[in-house]
């Protein structure tokens, strides 16, 4: 989620469609982690605040309106969590109406407030998301298995007075309490679990307010400690069918703008289909948190360096283009890549960073911001089309920086497919195809009396300089063939990687060569040039590294007076 | 981003300094198009300050090289830093800008 700025985004009030005399303040902010959107709702019994925030500015922002409408026509307070994460709710914790605990009343599902009162910081992710809370008094468990039902009259110190009843199977067959505060509007509160235990649809009039439901399966949200595949799915399918049945006109989630009703249908299937497809994800706790956030800054180093290449070159075409007088062909080939985009999206990932760095660094945010950057640079580059004008091995490793990134962030392993080979060969095969080009002359030739396929050529030609064209490459391998196990296409990238660091600061000599050492097979790239970027920048040593190990090996550096020298170790087999 | 300008011999020398990004591109772009407009046509971009150059940068850069192309012109680049000259290289740009290891190596040869 990208950061907020603390500043609302649509703040007004609005008449709350089904709802006579109620009224409601919609207070939605940019999307981040902090702090989730706040409503405010006003009927003639009571006033009714839905996630106070993570933020105490928005709390206190929202107790300067609650104060406006209680000096026009005093009533009481309660305050409804959507579930009980401290970016709902912690910012209330620093206004000064918490030192009198009894002005306010607080309604929690059973479980999260239990968490509250507590102060479990796990359940609440204060731990997560570094947001420290005090437990609080929560007078109104809802979903509560102790209450007298079929209806229960209840009275709060600070002269709420409400009548709960309960329905065990509900609209659409979920758990519901049907709150009446009085002659007015009553709310109705759907108990959803899967974001979390406690998590809790809230429906007033044609409004439902749903929390954090409709995430609940995107990447880095899915798998936070109580999130449950089982009940989400569940979950998501009820309030779909609560929708479908009709009687709700706009859904107003934690985080982003309210959503139509008929867009809410639409998005409910696509939903709980990618709930489905997360089994046996790993948990995101603070540890696996900050390894992802560690992944995320490796991933996007190299991410900001292949983007802005690839960029490049499109630009390098379309300059040379432009000097043969062929603009018409670069036309077509800028399309293919959003420059401007890359450029903003790399930009805000950048600001970001070092605004944690130089603040309270918190890895969930880093995770979740990088997970929202990579999927937005996902649509900036066609990457069926690029590989025709550009190195194809610049498209497929950009994809694939990206791929393996949400694939960690949903908690799951990046693939590796490791299969027995002789690395001699594929070594080779590499190295080959970094330095033969991919159009050959004849092809060039043979072109020349069909403009499209010339055009595709001379692209392909001039986009597409083999990376080894201009350095002296000696490959040295023993005879025999080096079996090992590792996955080859990891090798490829790896090898492709090691060898741009090279060439790209300067070497123009590299010696490569594959050896039989007890166990294991070794490769060696050694060049002539100054030292690589891999060894200045942490960051990308470690993305290398981590990249050797999901080969199935390790890397290793030597400075051999003053030229760098790669070592790729795997067991032979 | 900071750029200083300098005249030695009748070429201009513009040091920069910091990041090239969305934001400083346009500002080197203004700098560049500010001494054409004056008549100064050598134009050596020193770069031993700058540690980063986004798309953005590469396209000011490329728009230079355009507007500097007539007999007389010179444009060209000195002093990369290795993750700024590794986009050059891998990006081509290294076959269309003269680059040059250093200040006095540049204007020794123009």
């Amino acid at each position: 989620m990208p950061p907020g700025d603390g500043q609302p985004d649509s703040v007004q009030w609005e008449p709350v469609p089904g709802a006579p005399g109620a009224a409601f303040y919609p207070l939605i902010r940019k999307i981040d982690a902090v702090s989730s959107n706040s409503y405010l709702i006003t009927t003639p019994d009571v006033i009714i605040l839905i996630d106070p925030g993570g933020l105490p500015e928005q709390a206190a922002h929202l107790f300067g309106v609650i104060g406006m409408c209680q000096a026009r026509d005093a009533r009481p307070l309660i305050i409804f969590l959507t579930h009980a994460h401290t970016d709902h709710f912690v910012g209330i914790q620093a206004d000064p109406a918490c030192a009198h605990p009894d002005t306010l009343v607080f309604a929690v599902e059973q479980s999260g407030a239990y968490a509250i009162e507590s102060g479990d910081t796990t359940v609440t992710q204060s731990d997560l998301m570094q947001a420290p809370f005090f437990p609080m008094k929560v007078h109104l468990h809802l979903f509560s298995r102790e209450r007298a039902y079929p209806s229960e009259d209840m009275s709060f110190p600070n002269g709420a007075r409400i009548t709960i009843t309960r329905d065990q199977t509900g609209a659409a067959g979920l758990p519901c309490e049907r709150i009446v505060f009085g002659p007015g509007p009553a709310l109705t509160v759907y108990h959803t679990p899967g974001h979390s235990p406690d998590s809790m649809c809230l429906q007033m009039g044609e409004l439902l307010f749903t929390g954090d439901l409709l995430f609940a399966a995107s990447p880095g949200i899915a798998g936070v400690t109580g999130w449950s595949q089982e009940t989400l799915i569940n979950s998501l399918g009820a309030v779909e069918t609560l929708i479908a049945n009709g009687g709700i006109r706009l859904v107003c989630p934690g985080h982003g703008r309210a959503i139509p009703a008929a867009d809410a249908l639409r998005m409910l299937p696509a939903v709980r289909a990618d709930a489905r497809n997360l089994v046996n994800i790993a948990e995101m706790e603070p540890d696996r948190a900050a390894r992802t956030a560690a992944f995320a800054g490796d991933c996007m180093e190299q991410v900001n360096e292949i983007f802005t290449i690839m960029s490049g070159r499109l630009q390098y075409v379309s300059f040379i283009l432009d000097e043969l007088g062929e603009s018409g062909i670069a036309d077509k080939s800028s399309t293919l890549i959003r420059g401007d985009m890359i450029d903003e999206l790399l930009e805000a990932f950048h600001n970001f960073a070092e605004e944690q760095r130089k603040g309270l660094d918190v890895p969930i945010h880093r995770v979740l911001k990088a997970g929202q950057v990579i999927a937005k640079l996902e649509r900036t580059f066609n990457r069926d089309e690029l590989p025709a004008i550009i190195d194809p091995s610049l498209v497929r490793r950009a994809g694939r920086l990206l791929s393996d990134y949400t694939t960690m962030l949903r908690g799951f392993t990046p693939p590796s497919e490791c299969s027995d080979c002789d690395l001699n060969t594929l070594t080779e095969s590499v190295v080959t195809g970094l330095s033969v080009p991919p159009i050959t002359d004849d092809e060039v030739l043979s072109s020349a009396d069909d403009d499209a396929a010339f055009s595709r050529i001379l692209l392909a030609r001039i986009g597409t300089p083999p990376l080894l064209a201009d350095v002296e490459v000696t490959v040295l391998s023993e005879g025999d063939p080096l079996q090992v196990c590792i996955d080859r296409e990891h090798f490829t990238d790896l090898l492709t990687y090691i060898l741009e660091d090279l060439v790209g600061t300067g070497a123009d000599r590299i010696e490569i060569s594959t050896r039989h050492t007890g166990r294991n097979a070794i490769v060696t790239v050694a060049g002539n040039g100054p030292s690589p970027g891999a060894l200045r920048e942490r960051r990308t040593w470690r993305f290398l590294q981590g990249l050797a190990e999901r080969t199935g090996g390790s890397l290793t550096f030597h400075d051999l007076e003053g030229n760098p020298q790669f070592e790729f170790i795997a067991p032979a087999v | 981003m900071d750029i200083k300008a300098a005249n030695r011999d009748g070429n201009t020398i513009l040091s920069v300094n910091g990041r090239i990004d969305t934001l400083t591109a346009p500002e080197l772009e203004q700098a560049i198009n500010t001494e054409i407009v004056r008549g100064n046509k050598k134009i050596l971009l020193v770069f031993s300050g700058v540690s980063y150059i986004s798309s953005g940068g590469l396209r000011v850069l490329l728009a230079t090289a355009k507007k500097l192309k007539n007999p007389g012109d010179k444009f060209g680049i000195c002093g990369l830093q290795p993750e700024v000259l590794k986009v050059f290289r891998l990006a081509g740009f290294t076959s269309i800008f003269s680059i040059y290891p250093s200040e006095g190596e540049a204007l020794a040869t123009w």
